[in-house]
């Protein structure tokens, strides 16, 4: 009786672990965004600025991570997805600042120097 | 179990679970992240850009959570360093925001340079026009009474050239009069007739305002001597009959010149008859 108790549990144990180990999906969608803004920020001319280009290292790092960990364990892959996204979007944000500040002192050459072209 | 041996258990469970608690030292990611997002919070970001700060913040809340929750989580220490990523992207939104503020400041200052440049430079086109304009209206003036000068001269030389012989040379206007004409052989005294002709030449020149030098000549008959002081006195009396006429007195000068320059062959009598003469020359107005 005890032992018939404890194989119906078992049995029953393995479909609920499985579908435990399987209740993170495959982050294809958070990896793809990740993705999509290191486009963004390559295309925003971060390679050209020292500090975005290390974010976009990271960011390609962690993809690489996030996609060989695809399917055998999604959660970390998952949240290695979303650092992606953030250093992405982080290296876009720096090669825009680089850019506007680039463009705020041309403008103040220009108004310190009205005659002179800096370009 | 004795009970007492319970309560003993118990407490060194808890001791033991306190002191790791307490010693249990962050994660280098999340002390980055907390001082990151501390400094966007007091920095410029806080003011510039608050809505990536707070999100910043929410991010930091959940670090922290899941640190405390399952610090060996490896993904802790991803939302760690996500929470620091998010207080970069504030701080950099916010330079960002800063210098496109700069670039609109420094343009409307351009445009407003500009605009100042180009009134200054209108209002000094405007004075400049004014004075071409005077000085058109000055130069037209000056052409206009030029062609009258010009057109009154042309008047003078055509009523002289009725009575004496008119060209032009590098000295001005020469009104050349035969000395036959003039005077009595060996005198400076004015025959009548001639009288008649300077009369006209004087009502014609008086008006003028131009300097007028008489010019005495005669052949090469006689001494120099004598021939300088006989055409300095026939010039002088030409002069002299000219200024009682009306030609300003300080515009007229005479001078003797003898046998000088002579026109013609003095070994001839036509030709010592063309060298007896009295040349007035009306230089140009200067």
């Amino acid at each position: 009786m005890r032992s018939r108790t404890l194989w119906t549990v078992a049995v029953g144990a393995v479909p609920w672990a499985m579908a435990c180990g399987s209740s993170v999906p495959p982050p294809h969608d958070q990896w793809a965004e990740a993705e999509a803004n290191l486009g963004r920020a390559q295309v925003a001319g971060a390679p050209d600025v020292p500090v975005a280009k290390l974010h976009m290292r990271l960011a390609q790092e962690d993809l690489q991570k996030a996609k060989e960990l695809m399917d055998q364990d999604n959660k970390r892959a998952a949240s290695l997805s979303a650092l992606a996204n953030s250093e992405a979007q982080l290296a876009l944000s720096l090669a825009k600042a680089a850019a506007s500040q680039d463009e705020a002192r041309k403008a103040e050459f220009e108004l310190q120097y009205p005659n002179t072209s800096n370009k | 179990m004795n009970p007492r041996y319970t309560a003993i258990v118990a407490v060194t469970v808890l001791a033991g679970a306190a002191a790791c608690s307490g010693q249990r030292m962050p994660p280098k990611a999340l002390v980055d992240a907390r001082a990151d997002y501390f400094r966007a919070k007091d920095g410029p970001a806080m003011q510039l850009d608050p809505t990536h700060v707070h999100e910043a913040e929410i991010a930091l809340d959940r670090a922290e959570h899941a640190w405390q929750e399952s610090p060996s989580d490896p993904t802790a220490i991803d939302l760690a360093m996500i929470a620091d990523r998010k207080a970069l992207l504030a701080e950099a939104e916010a330079a960002t925001i800063q210098a496109q503020r700069e670039i609109a400041r420094a343009r409307d200052q351009i445009e407003v340079n500009k605009t100042s440049e180009l009134k200054t430079a209108k209002g000094a086109l405007n004075q400049t026009q004014q004075a071409l304009g005077q000085t058109q209206m000055q130069l037209q003036d000056q052409e206009r009474q030029t062609a009258t000068l010009e057109a009154k001269l042309r008047e003078a030389r055509d009523t002289i050239a009725k009575i004496a012989s008119v060209k032009d040379d590098e000295r001005g206007m020469v009104i050349t009069l035969p000395g036959e004409v003039l005077y009595k052989t060996g005198s400076w005294d004015l025959k009548p007739a001639a009288m008649a002709k300077l009369e006209e030449i004087a009502r014609v020149l008086k008006d003028k305002e131009q300097p007028i030098v008489v010019y005495g000549f005669t052949d090469s008959v006689g001494t120099r001597d004598n021939n300088m002081s006989l055409s300095q006195k026939r010039a002088s009396a030409v002069r002299d009959y000219l200024v009682g006429k009306g030609v300003p007195q300080d515009l007229v000068t005479a001078q003797g010149k003898g046998p000088e320059d002579p026109v013609a062959d003095n070994n001839s009598v036509e030709g010592r008859a063309q060298n007896r003469r009295v040349e007035i020359v009306v230089q140009p107005k200067h």
